[in-house]
């Protein structure tokens, strides 16, 4: 037996005496609670997108929208030549998690389709499907979420029970660009991901 | 029941028993006032807070049990301290939990509580003009809940206010911070007296720099604190406690 | 005067950094009021909360069993660690394994707990704090202060001067967006040269093995998105049974830590990257000794939103470093005694027991009930100095008896009235330095009752 088997011998070991304390002092099973029913009062899409929009600003985002006849793609054309675009499925080969860190950090603004929103705190839900390589969305300079205007959930009860974390390697929700506020608590943005994030609301 | 019929204890916490006899006297007088059967059993001496408190809440035991034998024939205890009352609610737990000890830690009140919730008193009919901050001692805004406290998300409420609000003349103040701690906090004041008396600063410059003549709260503790800071840096402000406004002059 | 008094002290005695202290931590905690009031059912979340953790502390053993499980098919290798030098060995394992040298770290008071960094760096092997606050902190070789808010205790001045040091940013500049652009070129180097990235974890989901993980700045994304190695430590109490209590949660972590309605990112990771390699440590450390004090078992609840710390008006005036522990604040004062009661107890009276701390917190540890418990214990255990212990049996006899009250009342009273005010005021009359004693009135209330009571009654 080599030395490293020891040691995760004598971890499987701690395993099992961790476990054994817990059993001899735990207390006396206390019920799980049920689903949480909070406010259920019916929101109506209006207030959601009004709650959501403001919920953004506040986590200091900022909001496009496309007019109707403008149509997305155009949008995309006019507003972000330059930028990786996600949603193009040649584009998503090219980024897949086999290239590089040095190639990533080149990016400046990439374009991702966001999965649905979140009315109380603007957050916005993506996961692996959204990106090939899940280092992109927080290395580039500049992060553009599209996001359907119907898909908007009230609260983040109602957007876990959209998300079935069993179908994903790796989701995140992502509510602004990166801050921090760690220096005399003064708010800064682009601490380390995304300086600058765009929501780009379409039908 | 008629309010003549209701016997009742008066319990005069020690420090002021010894040092704000006045703040007694305002209780009883109000409590007389109003038609009550008030009396003080003279064998009390404190709830045993300072000890319990310091963790010595076994050597409060004696001192615990003097206070039930002292008041278990009222029907009702009322105090001028939400901090005492708050005490034998909440810690005499220790204690054998016998019909006596019951009833008398149900029974036990701070004074506007018992005004309000027993008595359905809202207005005492009194004149007080004059500029008034309201400190919120925390064990009978919090332990109590004598009033919401400001961390909470729930409706607005005051017991306190709700009392002095319909005073002729009064005004009430409103403070930057509603309910912090003044830092008496028993023999806290004597084991931090650098951040006790900290805090103590911070309470009273907000009450004076939002105009307040008269400083008041439920407990004389924390007041007595208060005072200590005000007298000591020589400010204008004085201290009452809230029975000595709500026994004032009556219109 | 000796603890957290005595430290106290000293950092009061710079009243205008005092002052500041405590404007910025309520600033925090006034915007936690603000992002809780928007909440109409913040009260039921707390409770629900609260009753999830007591669930999970009741089934521990179970459900970590189901989260082991569950994140082993994930892909991810799950390790277990009994105490800190355990914990600390297995990271050491893990890096050797894979002839890492170069380590990024997201913030994790567990790893403060376990002092990994300091273990690490002696074996050679450089671990970066990748928080702003942490990195501050770490370049000047200091704890954090503060659990949420790292260098809370630092003027921008201060990281400006260390910045030019360390960064060679502009001598005299600490505009902090200045500076923050400075952090993230230096840590953005740091990020893409490390070989692993360590960070801690908020939320453990036992049904699917996922561990969430909060961060506004996205440092733990970086980290663990570009190192080829990625390891999650966490306590044994982090778990949650279900993906849907997330949602109770997420929303109230940040509106109680800073006032923000959600972190910047909410991060969920369950499997390892492609060709990537994720493993999970699971540590003990106390914890299951801990579950065994049924008196305060309730603190393992505890989700490190730092709420208790800027509600309190102690912490607030006495700064992170005045508790020396881990933890500072009201929950470090009573998760402290856990392992050391005799050495922290002057931490449990570190505390005026205002209540303010059990009602911000999120999942309703009753804090101020239990600092409360933790005097009585460590008074019953013959802690306390014999000085102390003696005078409160002395409180203890003349309290429980009316006679001696009653004389030692007006001997008191006799005294403060007729001795010289430099005897009275004297040092070691704490009551004194910054206050008046009361003036004492002619007779106690009891005395007056003597004389007029029956007289009243008969009006």
């Amino acid at each position: 037996m080599n030395g490293k088997d020891n040691k995760q011998n004598t971890e499987m070991g701690s395993r099992q005496t961790i476990i054994e304390r817990i059993r001899q002092n735990k207390p006396e099973t206390k019920p799980l609670p049920g689903s949480f029913t909070g406010n259920q009062e019916p929101v109506s899409k209006e207030q959601l997108s009004v709650c959501f929009r403001e919920s953004l600003i506040k986590a200091g985002a900022e909001i496009a929208e496309p007019d109707g006849n403008e149509g997305l793609e155009p949008y995309k054309e006019k507003h972000f030549p330059e930028a990786v675009d996600l949603t193009d499925t040649a584009v998503r080969k090219k980024y897949s998690s086999e290239i590089s860190k040095k190639e990533l950090e080149k990016t400046g603004t990439v374009i991702i389709e966001g999965q649905f929103g979140v009315a109380e705190n603007g957050a916005i839900w993506l996961d692996e499907t959204n990106f090939p390589n899940r280092l992109l969305p927080f290395i580039a300079e500049r992060l553009i979420i599209l996001l359907n205007k119907e898909n908007i959930v009230s609260n983040m009860h109602g957007a876990y029970r959209k998300i079935d974390l069993r179908n994903t390697g790796f989701g995140v929700f992502i509510s602004g660009p990166s801050k921090t506020a760690d220096i005399e608590q003064s708010l800064v943005y682009g601490a380390h991901g995304a300086k600058r994030l765009t929501i780009v609301l379409f039908d | 029941m008629a309010r003549k019929n209701i016997q009742i204890g008066l319990f005069i916490p020690c420090y002021i028993d010894q040092f704000y006899p006045q703040v007694g006297v305002a209780t009883l007088e109000l409590l007389q006032k109003l038609g009550l059967d008030v009396r003080y059993p003279m064998k009390q001496t404190c709830c045993g807070q300072p000890l319990a408190n310091s963790g010595a809440e076994k050597k409060a035991i004696k001192t615990y049990q003097n206070f039930i034998r002292n008041f278990s024939e009222f029907d009702y205890v009322v105090s001028p301290s939400g901090s005492c009352v708050y005490h034998v609610r909440e810690h005499y737990n220790i204690l054998e939990q016998t019909e006596e000890v019951k009833k008398v830690r149900q029974n036990t009140y701070e004074l506007c509580e018992f005004l309000v919730d027993i008595l359905g008193i809202d207005d005492l009919k009194i004149r007080f003009p004059h500029k008034v901050g309201i400190h919120q001692s925390c064990h009978g805004l919090r332990g109590l809940k004598l009033g919401k406290s400001s961390e909470l998300v729930a409706e607005s409420y005051s017991k306190v206010h709700r009392l002095l609000e319909k005073a002729d003349g009064i005004e009430i103040i409103r403070l930057d911070r509603e309910d912090e701690c003044c830092g008496f906090g028993g023999t806290f004041s004597i084991f931090e007296p650098d951040v006790s008396v900290k805090m103590g600063k911070m309470r009273v410059h907000d009450h004076e720099t939002n105009g307040a003549e008269i400083i008041t709260a439920t407990d004389m503790s924390c007041l007595m604190h208060l005072e200590g800071i005000i007298r000591r840096e020589k400010k204008a402000l004085k201290v009452m406690h809230i029975a000595e406004i709500l026994n004032s002059n009556s219109l | 005067m000796k603890g957290h008094a005595a430290k106290a002290r000293q950092f009061l005695s710079d009243n205008e950094r005092a002052d500041w202290q405590d404007k910025a931590l309520w600033a925090v905690r006034q915007k936690r009021d603000v992002a809780a009031g928007s909440v109409r059912e913040w009260e039921q979340l707390r409770e629900q909360a609260s009753q999830i953790k007591e669930n999970v502390l009741s089934n521990l053993d179970n459900y970590l069993l189901q989260f082991e499980q569950a994140a082993i098919q994930n892909g991810v290798q799950v390790c277990w660690a009994e105490d800190d030098r355990q914990f600390n060995e297995t990271i050491l394992r893990i890096i050797r394994d894979h002839q890492a040298q170069k380590i990024v770290k997201s913030k994790s008071m567990l790893t403060e707990e376990c002092g990994l960094n300091h273990f690490l760096e002696k074996e050679g092997i450089e671990v970066v704090d990748t928080d702003l606050g942490e990195r501050i902190i770490q370049f000047r070789n200091e704890p954090p202060s503060h659990i949420v808010l790292p260098a809370i205790h630092l003027k921008r001045e201060e990281v400006g001067e260390l910045f030019h040091e360390k960064l060679h940013t502009e001598k005299g500049n600490s505009d902090p967006t200045y500076l923050t652009a400075a952090a993230r070129v230096h840590l953005r180097e740091k990020f893409l040269e490390a070989d692993i990235a360590i960070t801690g974890v908020n939320f453990a989901v036992a049904e699917s093995g996922t561990v969430v993980v909060c961060t506004n700045e996205g440092n733990a994304d970086m980290g663990v998105h570009a190192a080829p190695v990625q390891i999650h430590c966490m306590g044994i109490e982090k778990i949650i049974p279900r993906t849907e209590d997330l949602g109770v949660f997420t929303r109230l972590l940040a509106r109680s830590a800073t006032g923000q309605a959600v972190t910047t990112y909410t991060s969920h990771y369950r499997k390892p990257k492609p060709g990537g390699q994720m493993y999970i440590v699971i540590v003990d450390n106390g914890r299951s000794e801990h579950l065994g004090l049924s008196a305060h078992r309730n603190s393992l609840k505890c989700i490190r939103c730092g709420a208790c710390m800027n509600t309190c008006p102690v912490y607030r005036r006495s700064g992170g470093y005045s508790y020396g522990s881990v933890i500072p604040g009201p929950i470090g004062s009573i998760l402290a005694p856990v392992k050391q009661m005799k050495d922290k107890q002057d931490l449990t009276f570190a505390s005026s027991l205002c209540g303010s701390c059990s009602n911000v917190c999120p999942v309703k540890v009753d804090i101020h009930s239990q600092l409360y418990k933790w005097r009585q214990e460590i008074s019953e255990k013959n802690l306390f100095p014999k000085a102390k212990s003696y005078s409160l049996s002395i409180v203890g006899k003349v309290l429980g008896s009316n006679g001696m009250y009653n004389f030692s009342g007006k001997a008191a009273r006799w005294a403060l009235k007729n001795m010289p005010r430099r005897l009275i005021y004297n040092k070691l009359n704490t009551w004194g330095w910054g206050r008046e004693l009361p003036e004492v009135p002619e007779m106690s209330f009891k005395e007056w009752y003597k004389k007029n009571g029956n007289e009243r009654k008969r009006q």
